[in-house]
């Protein structure tokens, strides 16, 4: 199924793909802008630190340009305010919005209440924080209000989703290590919680997921196509006792449920970190790719047909395996976090970064652990071109964001450094073309958090989910960005949460389009 | 910023019986009456250890092997330099001079002889553990210091410090001279090229690092109780064969069968001695862990548990040279490799296929070993149970004796479809012959 898939790809690649250069992807410039961009944040902190770090990309001022909430750590976490000029030099300027609470580990965009205001989770080593959005990036705690009970945990780990028929989301939150056993904390993972809504409104008491296995990561996906999102969990076998990589049933208004292996979970057990997903082998089902320390994975559904949740990792025969540093002279194995794919050359085939950094002072680790960026070639493996793009930084990662700053169609970068500066970097462009939509519908679940989007480029369909949650530590909220090649045009549809498919829309590549539930495509001007 | 540590030594203390009243108390603030029991200083330092292994990423078996032999020896000396019913093991194992002796005539505390030898022993053993463990070793030698010194009179405390910690250091010096102290890239060379004739090792894993073997030159390494690592040479395994009806195929038709059929307890078998690094306290780990809950149930005293602990430990790691020297002279391919190449091309075996050539089966030379000594030690008909991954939701299991239980961890690697039989039977055999050198060292009297 594996080699088809390939051979399928190569197919694909050469009959399609005319914008993408021979011999390999093309690399895109990044150009670090740090300095000039006035972003000053830090995730700070010791042992309690050593994961998190997360930052969120969402727009709070209505100007529909991503702006950042980055976790500090021990240090307050900040709001920055997006003032980059459409296709110019990356600029940021901090607000102190209401959000600069401290032991925020982790940072995620959600409209919660459905405003059309997007609000703030914050996960923290502590209670954790619902922030409502009030406009013009402004927050204000919501705990109370929305009954969200913020428990006194260390937790890590959020994804989002609308059950079926519900007015309000369902959060679930994955939490690590009991910070009280901080001298001897292996097999004391906490539970994770499951927030449903509560029939008279914002949340009911938080369900526990049983077992936990210190989870770092989470994401609702559709894995299977059945219109039920599962919750896939990451967990750290560095501190779990008997656990393993989770895949838990939600189905509305029914009990949360662990996948087992009867029914055809396999386990694995990696220093999971972070998930990233995206439908590499356009076959309709998402490939996940797993952060860890040394050898990552990227799982492809083995048989699709056989309803059966078994994935083979296939990081190897790709070249996604990103095990150690590929420059710098340190040999010794890696330790990667955040990881998001997104085409960063608009050649139409996903790209893979991954932030990088040793835990703290772990010698048989690389302290030298360049960020990797990892361009998917024709035949859909990948190709390291991290110090050719120019983002090998060596500082020690953890959350990252790939989001279009100045919306220019270029996917430009953040990532948030344990003990050092944030960086990021812009993009400075490839000849590809590109397309970036946002989705609306109206009622609770105004972001449409689990719909489908489908890009037909002739000879195969790139679909994205649209999620909240994985990452590590942070995740974005805003424009959806799809790279087109050579094609000048993109036909488009969604496939709404609960299942409806708009029609076929014929949309101009290079630019912004509103798709809205029931209307038609709309184009927005920067 | 070490928060509860009182809960912190109720957890790894708990396994010692009364043995924890004393450092309880003093943990819990309430008067001391007496200095820490060394039993409890060494089987707490020991239980730490097994977490430090299972956390420190450079541990695989081999080097989790040698730790436990050297810890073991430290505690051995530690003990024995203050008990004349004990014999130094200088002279006795390679290249180890006597170290340093007690003051005559002076008083020493034998807990705090102890906290000190195996503080500064683990330190240097896991300097490269992460930082969870790091402040879990600070941890526990804070609280083992202060309940160790607690009523003791300042000048025996300084000199039995000074006296354990002296002890450890001349046999960390010498530990450094045996060619297994340094480890880069977690074991695996950074290029190998496999041979390409039939029959030999390739790899089998889709991870980077293991496209080339663990520790290669292992079996080069200077031994501790047997002369050097090919001592207790093997026989061959059968000649490689594709052939059906040969032997070495018919012994990978019996992995593809046995994997096929496999009883619910079978499953449980494998995965109950699978003992994998990094998700466990690795083989080595799982005996000592035996041998631990022995000496709580038996309620050994701190001379017949640090005897035990160093013969199990030179066992093991004489084990694994000894073993390894075997694994790269004859260099045979993996049953994964060989069934998909002539059985069956889909076929899985229900362990991960360790990164290494397969003859003999480290668990079995290893086990071998170890039942060959602890057998000596406490008897051929010594029942006992095993309760290693409790933790991990692997139930106990009782065995009638140490051979009984290190037949049925050879066999495992037989039903995890990772080892040929020859591999599981020539290993307990050959382990059985490095255990002797072992029993052959003079220790208690």
């Amino acid at each position: 199924m594996i080699l088809q898939c390939m051979v399928c790809l190569v197919c694909l690649a050469l009959l399609s793909l005319p914008a993408t250069a021979q011999g390999g992807p093309e690399v895109p410039k990044f150009h670090e802008e740090t300095a000039t961009s006035g972003l000053d944040a830090s995730f700070t902190g010791e042992w309690e630190q050593m994961v998190g770090g997360g930052v969120a990309t969402f727009d709070c001022n209505g100007d529909r340009r991503p702006d950042m909430a980055i976790a500090g750590g021990t240090s307050p976490a900040t709001l920055w305010v997006n003032e980059s000029p459409t296709g110019g030099a990356l600029r940021f300027v901090p607000l102190d919005g209401g959000i600069g609470l401290t032991g925020v580990s982790g940072l995620y965009p959600l409209d919660i209440d459905g405003d059309a205001i997007t609000d703030l989770v914050a996960l923290r080593v502590g209670e954790d924080v619902v922030l409502r959005g009030k406009g013009d990036c402004r927050f204000t705690r919501a705990n109370e209000t929305w009954h969200f009970d913020g428990g006194d945990l260390w937790s890590m780990a959020f994804a989002a989703t609308w059950e079926a028929g519900s007015d309000w989301p369902t959060l679930a939150i994955g939490s690590y290590i009991d910070r009280t056993q901080d001298a001897f904390p292996w097999g004391s993972c906490t539970d994770n919680r499951l927030f449903r809504p509560a029939p008279d409104g914002g949340f009911a008491a938080p369900l526990p997921l049983l077992p936990g296995f210190c989870a770092l990561s989470m994401l609702f996906t559709d894995w299977n196509r059945s219109g039920q999102p599962a919750l896939r969990v990451s967990n750290d076998r560095e501190y779990y006792k008997g656990g393993q990589e989770q895949l838990w049933h939600i189905a509305a208004g029914q009990p949360p449920r662990a996948y087992t292996e009867a029914e055809g979970w396999l386990r694995l057990r990696v220093w999971g970190m972070g998930i990233a997903s995206s439908d590499l082998d356009f076959d309709g089902f998402p490939e996940y790719f797993l952060t860890s320390m040394a050898d990552n994975k990227l799982q492809t559904l083995v048989d699709p047909g056989s309803h059966l949740p078994r994935y083979a990792d296939v990081a190897f025969p790709r070249g996604a395996i990103a095990q150690r540093p590929y420059t710098g002279g340190d040999v010794r194995p890696s330790t990667a976090w955040h990881a998001q794919f997104e085409d960063v050359n608009n050649d139409g085939f996903s790209d893979l970064f991954i932030a990088k950094g040793n835990v703290s002072e772990m010698p048989d680790f690389a302290q030298k652990d360049p960020n990797n960026l990892l361009l998917q070639r024709l035949d859909g493996s990948f190709e390291e071109a991290g110090d050719r793009a120019g983002i090998a930084s060596f500082l020690t990662a953890r959350g990252a964001a790939l989001a279009d700053f100045n919306l220019d169609g270029q996917m430009d970068l953040v990532v948030v450094n344990r003990n050092g500066p944030a960086q990021v970097w812009r993009n400075e462009g490839t000849a590809g073309h590109w397309i970036a939509l946002a989705l609306h519908q109206p009622g609770p679940n105004r972001d449409a958090i689990g719909a489908r989007i489908e890009v037909d480029m002739g000879d195969h369909i790139q679909r994205r989910e649209v999620a909240s949650g994985g990452g590590h530590a942070g995740g974005s909220l805003g424009w959806l960005h799809f790279g087109l090649g050579a094609q000048a045009t993109a036909r488009v549809r969604v496939i709404w949460p609960d299942g409806p498919a708009s029609d076929w829309a014929d949309l101009a590549a290079d630019g912004f389009h509103d798709l809205t539930r029931g209307g038609p495509p709309s184009g927005w001007q920067p | 910023m070490t928060r509860l540590p009182f809960r912190f030594l109720l957890r790894i203390l708990r396994p010692c019986g009364l043995l924890l009243a004393t450092v309880l108390a003093v943990a819990s603030g309430q008067p001391a009456r007496a200095s820490a029991d060394p039993q409890v200083v060494l089987t707490t330092w020991y239980r730490l250890v097994l977490e430090l292994v299972r956390h420190t990423p450079t541990y695989s078996p081999p080097v989790a092997a040698r730790a436990f032999a050297y810890l073991g020896i430290t505690a051995y000396e530690a003990t024995a330099s203050g008990n004349p019913g004990m014999t130094s093991l200088a002279g006795q194992l390679i290249a180890l001079t006597p170290p340093p002796a007690r003051n005559a005539g002076a008083t020493y505390d034998e807990g705090l002889v102890l906290q000190a030898a195996m503080a500064a022993s683990v330190a240097n053993f896991f300097g490269n553990t992460g930082p969870t463990g790091h402040r879990a070793k600070a941890a526990l030698q804070d609280k083992l210091d202060k309940s160790a010194a607690d009523g003791v009179a300042p000048e025996v405390a300084a000199r039995s410090r000074a006296h354990g910690k002296a002890v450890a250091d001349h046999i960390l010096a010498w530990s450094q001279t045996d060619g297994g102290a340094a480890i880069t890239n977690m074991g695996f060379p950074v290029t190998w090229t496999p041979s390409d004739q039939p029959g030999h090792w390739v790899p089998t894993s889709r991870i980077v690092p293991q496209q080339a073997p663990l520790l290669p030159d292992w079996g080069r390494n200077r031994p501790l109780a047997m002369p050097d690592g090919s001592s207790c040479p093997l026989p061959p395994p059968p000649p490689y064969s594709e052939e059906s009806g040969s032997d070495f195929h018919a012994e990978a038709v019996e992995v593809w069968q046995a994997s096929r059929t496999l009883t619910a307890e079978q499953r449980e078998i494998a995965a109950f001695w699978s003992d994998d690094p990094m998700l466990s306290p690795t083989p080595p780990g799982h005996w000592i862990s035996i041998l631990l809950e022995i000496a709580d149930r038996d309620r050994l005293d701190p001379t017949r548990t640090a005897d035990a602990l160093a013969r199990l430990g030179i066992a093991m790691s004489d084990g694994f040279i000894g073993c390894w020297d075997a694994k790269f002279r004859h260099d045979l391919i993996r049953p994964v490799t060989y069934i998909r190449k002539t059985i069956d091309a889909k076929w899985e075996p229900l362990l991960i296929t360790p990164p290494f050539p397969e003859y003999p089966s480290g668990h079995s030379t290893q086990s071998g070993a170890a039942a060959t000594v602890l057998t000596a030690i406490f008897g051929a008909h010594f029942s006992f149970t095993d309760s290693t991954h409790a933790d991990d939701g692997l139930p106990p299991r009782d065995y009638p004796d140490f051979w009984t239980a290190a037949n049925e961890a050879a066999i495992s690697r037989l039903y995890g479809g990772i080892h040929f039989r020859a591999a599981i039977e020539r290993g307990l055999e050959q382990g059985a012959c490095i255990g002797a050198h072992v029993n052959a060292l003079r220790t208690l009297e």
